[in-house]
């Protein structure tokens, strides 16, 4: 029996056709996912499961030349969190929970919005190196506050503290620009990198390579155990990560500590000794410094303000950057340019009668000296000798010697911006001015336009203790692999062979000599040692007198329209094996206040550095005083 | 012993004569279709809840297989002439316990939509579907002769709206639209004038800017959502995003069962009920989705083939009114899953978890059985 109408049935086709269309169109849709573009769905949903995370690369360290550690790594516990769940009720947990002052809490936000932009899913770094009981706190939380990690991570450290801290240098954070600009390399975004000295310079080298870890996570971000993980993800999981090399340096950490000790007391000061037979450098100190532990993570915005403002400019590295004028520490050049010339004779005499009058200026000399050979005058520091001099041979080829002996051109070092300082010529003044004979007087006792580095001035007296070499200053002695193994070997490069007769030096020598070691001269008891025989030369640098600012903060003993005191010279006298300039920023006398600094470093070298390294032979036998102002000591 | 009732034949030729005469009655590949589709239902559940703490769903899931199989069975029995008489008071116990819900129902996502009796609960709208199909058949019987008054239509038709519009205040908008979509599709098949549906249809259209106006804002986000589903990736698109990731990822023959990444790992929202398509489709590819629909197809078809042999009107109607709700379920779910409808909740039959569902369909289907049972009339 059937009561179906026709009319019943001819819907009924047509109810079928609109079945087969309908369920048609989802077999089209299905078509279209599955089929054709299924391998693009597949890998999203790969992409939904399988995470990737960088596994850091121990950081070189960098090692004095007995591999005292200067900058090593530690284990810190570092906080992540993943922003797609960081509410604004996390957010105060983690607030109440660690006790966040509101400058912490601001980068943790700042944080979390940069990574948000990123990915959502992906765990960023919001507090590096908490403190333990913060990251025991966290933990105890962990199942109210799922999503913050604290994961156990090498840190950068500086056992010695603010030690070498402008050889060593800091690092911080990159920015946003720095890790777009690092195409190819593998960076997580608030990674450190070397900001200043080694640590910048070297980055490369210490920096090694990121491993990669690739793992399984749930739609809650929950990881996966291993074997499900294993399951979907194919090939390698782990790529682990290489470390940086480590750098062996040319410092000697206690030679180091003994310099900065010495200038402990002055405000800004800068100590360079290099060793005399290569150039190698064994104690920088720049002062006033900063904590490179403080630098790497922990700054407060009221310290780097205090450190900015400061007038001294701590970050601007006194041995290398900034540059002086050199004073009488100078007066070499003058001296050898005559010689050469046969401008000057060893006995000639040139009454000082403390004034010296050029077209209608009027130049003054340290004291009364009277008459007085070349030698006495070194000795003495008598201005109006070189003067006289300087006349005679004109500012040019006084600038040539200068050239000759790395005056006006990077040392090369290339470390924290190695300054050229400036050695002025006749065209110097002619670009801008007529040139008048006060230029050339100013010049020959380093004041006036001559601007030297503390480096480029240690080097020099290298040069003229070890008979005319002028080295490359070297830091770094070589490059090791983690396992110790040496990459690198660095020797010492000469940067130019200076030929100015030995005699001529012999004659500077002995003024040194008797500068320190005889009566009336300038060094004489400030300098002279019982322990070591110490050589060398003083110098007190006028400077331009610059009026403070307003709002300077003032700083004890810090008088920056005073002189600045030079020391440079070398010890033992005789067979010179260490040079050392030293340098008191507006320190006042040369002699008074350089030297005892220059005697304490060279005696605590000669008797806590040098007596425990072994010595080579035939380098032990040790002059005795006095025996020093004779020809031939040059190794 | 011998098994006396009131037959005078020998009992071996009974027992044959019977259990041809049953064999040849029952409506095999109706049965077959319902068997193979709710397997397909039980074993996806078990990849979909395996190993978390939803497992005890699939148990759950298997006990109310075993009930509706038995309300099969029983609607199968009942004639269903019999529910066509009772067909207004079916839809009175629905309106009432609507009206119930609506009143003191326990809330999923904000709306209300179930009841409880002890601690069994279940969704009165569910049961109000089958309630609304059988009063159409009963309508269409009614109105078989001459065209009915608007005196005697009026009051029926407002009696079909009242259920409607109760769920729809729940709010639950899927099962509303789908409810009346399937009156619709049951007006445009029985109807012998089909001029009154077409000023319904019109009448609807022109309350649709209406009803977004009293739609709650997360069923607006969700649609909005559907037409732009890149906009908000961890919001309402979200869902559809990850359902048609599920989907595509399957390619052709599938990741495998229980080997879906996206079910396991649980970046399918509820995918046992609202999304269990998906987790078909990622873990047996575009081959499984197409036997799955095709199957669907089939069972379709081959009610509206029950109908069109009916005995009668009522048993017609009745058939249409199945089929048309089974349609737009698969239909609307699979289209959601697939990310060409927007995020509602409507179950896909027999696969979707859930026991109120499921018995609504195996009544349902077994009230298709009976019709087909009685298409000859013994």
């Amino acid at each position: 029996m059937n009561v179906a109408s026709p009319e019943l049935t001819r819907r009924m086709r047509w109810v079928v056709l609109v079945l087969l269309f309908a369920f048609g169109g989802l077999v089209v849709r299905l078509w279209q996912l599955q089929v054709l573009r299924g391998d693009r769905y597949y890998h999203e949903t790969v992409e939904n499961v399988v995470h990737e995370r960088n596994l850091p690369s121990i950081r070189g360290r960098i090692l004095d030349r007995n591999l005292v550690p200067l900058a090593d790594n530690r284990p810190a516990f570092n906080l992540y969190a993943t922003p797609r769940s960081f509410t604004p009720l996390v957010a105060a947990e983690l607030r109440r929970l660690l006790g966040l002052s509101d400058e912490e809490m601001e980068k943790v936000t700042a944080r979390i919005s940069a990574g948000r932009k990123r990915s959502s899913r992906q765990a960023v770094l919001v507090l590096e190196d908490m403190a333990r009981e913060r990251a025991a706190r966290i933990e105890q939380e962990r199942f109210r506050l799922p999503d913050l990690e604290v994961r156990h991570e090498p840190y950068r450290d500086y056992p010695q503290g603010a030690l070498a801290a402008h050889v060593v240098g800091y690092m911080s954070q990159m920015t946003p620009a720095e890790v777009d600009d690092q195409d190819g390399a593998v960076v997580d975004p608030d990674e450190l990198v070397g900001r200043y000295g080694l640590e910048s310079m070297w980055e490369n080298y210490l920096r090694g390579k990121k491993g990669k870890e690739r793992y399984a996570v749930d739609a809650r971000g929950q990881r996966l155990d291993e074997a499900t993980a294993a399951g979907l993800i194919r090939g390698d999981r782990i790529t682990e990560p290489v470390a940086g090399y480590s750098l062996v340096l040319t410092l000697d950490a206690e030679l180091q500590k003994l310099a900065e000790k010495a200038v402990s007391s002055f405000p800004a000061a800068a100590v360079a000794v290099v060793e005399v037979k290569s150039g190698r450098v064994l104690a920088l100190v720049s002062k006033p410094s900063f904590d490179p532990r403080v630098m790497t993570g922990h700054l407060t915005r009221a310290e780097a303000k205090f450190l900015n403002d400061d007038p001294r400019k701590p970050f601007i590295d006194k041995t290398l950057r900034a540059h002086y004028p050199p004073g009488s520490t100078y007066k070499f050049v003058t001296t050898l340019a005559a010689l050469e010339d046969g401008l000057a004779l060893e006995d000639e005499e040139v009454a000082c009668v403390g004034r010296y009058e050029r077209s209608g200026t009027t130049f003054d000399c340290t004291a009364h000296h009277g008459k007085l050979d070349l030698v006495s005058a070194i000795q003495h520091s008598c201005n109006i000798y070189f003067w006289t001099l300087a006349e005679r041979i004109g500012i040019d080829r006084m600038a040539d010697v200068a050239k000759e002996y790395g005056f006006g051109s990077r040392t090369g070092v290339g470390l924290n911006g190695d300054s050229p300082g400036r050695v002025p010529t006749r065209s110097f003044y002619e670009k801008f001015t007529r040139f008048k004979i006060g230029y050339t007087i100013n010049s020959a006792t380093g004041q006036g336009d001559v601007e030297v580095t503390v480096m480029q001035l240690v080097m020099a007296y290298v040069a003229l203790a070890n008979g005319g070499t002028l080295f490359v200053p070297q830091v770094v002695d070589r490059v090791v692999r983690a396992d110790g193994g040496t990459v690198i070997q660095y020797k010492p490069e000469v940067k130019q062979r200076i030929d100015t007769p030995p005699e001529m030096v012999d004659l500077w020598k002995r003024g040194m000599w008797k500068a320190v070691n005889e009566p009336g001269g300038t060094g004489w008891e400030h300098a002279t040692s019982a322990i070591v025989p110490i050589t060398g030369k003083t110098g007190t640098a006028q400077v331009k007198a610059k009026r403070a600012k307003k709002d300077e903060p003032q700083i004890r003993g810090w008088h920056p329209g005073s002189d600045h005191a030079w020391f440079a010279g070398w010890a033992p006298a005789d067979v010179p094996e260490v040079a050392i300039v030293v340098l008191i920023e507006h320190g006042g006398s040369g002699g008074k206040v350089a030297g005892p600094v220059a005697k304490a470093i060279l005696e605590g070298w000669w008797t806590k550095v040098r007596a425990v390294s072994t010595p080579e032979p035939g380098e032990a036998s040790a002059a005795s005083p006095g025996a020093g102002s004779s020809s031939g000591a040059t190794p | 012993m011998s098994l006396r009732g009131g037959f005078d034949l020998p009992r071996a030729q009974v027992g044959v004569s019977r259990w041809r005469r049953f064999r040849a009655s029952v409506d095999w590949p109706l049965v077959l279709a319902v068997v193979a589709i709710s397997a397909i239902g039980l074993l996806n559940l078990y990849s979909a809840t395996q190993g978390t703490r939803h497992a005890g769903k699939f148990d759950q899931q298997v006990r109310w297989v075993f009930v509706g199989g038995a309300a099969f069975v029983i609607a199968t029995v009942i004639d269903y002439r019999a529910i066509v008489r009772l067909a207004w008071i079916a839809l009175g116990i629905s309106i009432s316990m609507l009206v119930v819900v609506d009143v003191v129902g326990h809330g999923a996502k904000g709306s209300e939509r179930w009841i409880y009796i002890g601690t069994v609960g279940g969704q009165p709208s569910e049961l109000a579907k089958l309630a609304v199909i059988v009063v159409l058949a009963r309508f269409m019987q009614d109105t078989a002769g001459a065209p009915p008054s608007w005196q005697s239509l009026v009051p029926r038709i407002v009696a079909l709206v009242i259920p409607v519009m109760l769920i729809a205040l729940q709010p639950d908008l899927g099962t509303a639209s789908l409810l009346t979509l399937v009156m619709l599709t049951v007006g445009f098949l029985a109807m012998r004038d089909l001029w009154p549906m077409v000023y319904t249809l019109f009448v609807m259209v022109l309350a649709v800017p209406i009803l977004w106006e009293t739609m709650h804002d997360y069923q607006k986000t969700r649609v909005l959502a559907f037409l732009e589903p890149g906009a908000d990736p961890t919001g309402s698109g979200w869902h559809t995003r990850q359902s048609i990731f599920a989907v595509g990822s399957g390619k052709i023959t599938g990741k495998g069962y229980t080997e879906g990444t996206q079910n396991q790992f649980d970046f399918l929202p509820e995918h046992w009920t609202d999304f269990p398509f998906s987790v078909w489709a990622e873990e047996w590819g575009f081959l499984g989705s197409f036997v799955l629909i095709a199957l669907f197809g089939f069972l379709i078809v081959w009610i509206l083939n029950v109908a069109v042999n009916a005995r009668d009107r009522a048993g017609a109607v009745l058939c249409i009114g199945v089929a048309a709700m089974t349609f737009w379920h698969v239909l609307v779910n699979v289209a959601m899953v697939l990310g060409m409808a927007p995020v509602v909740g409507v179950t896909l039959p027999f696969v979707s978890y859930g026991g109120s569902s499921l018995l609504t369909f195996f009544l349902a289907m077994g009230m298709v059985a009976s019709v087909s049972l009685r298409k000859h009339g013994y």
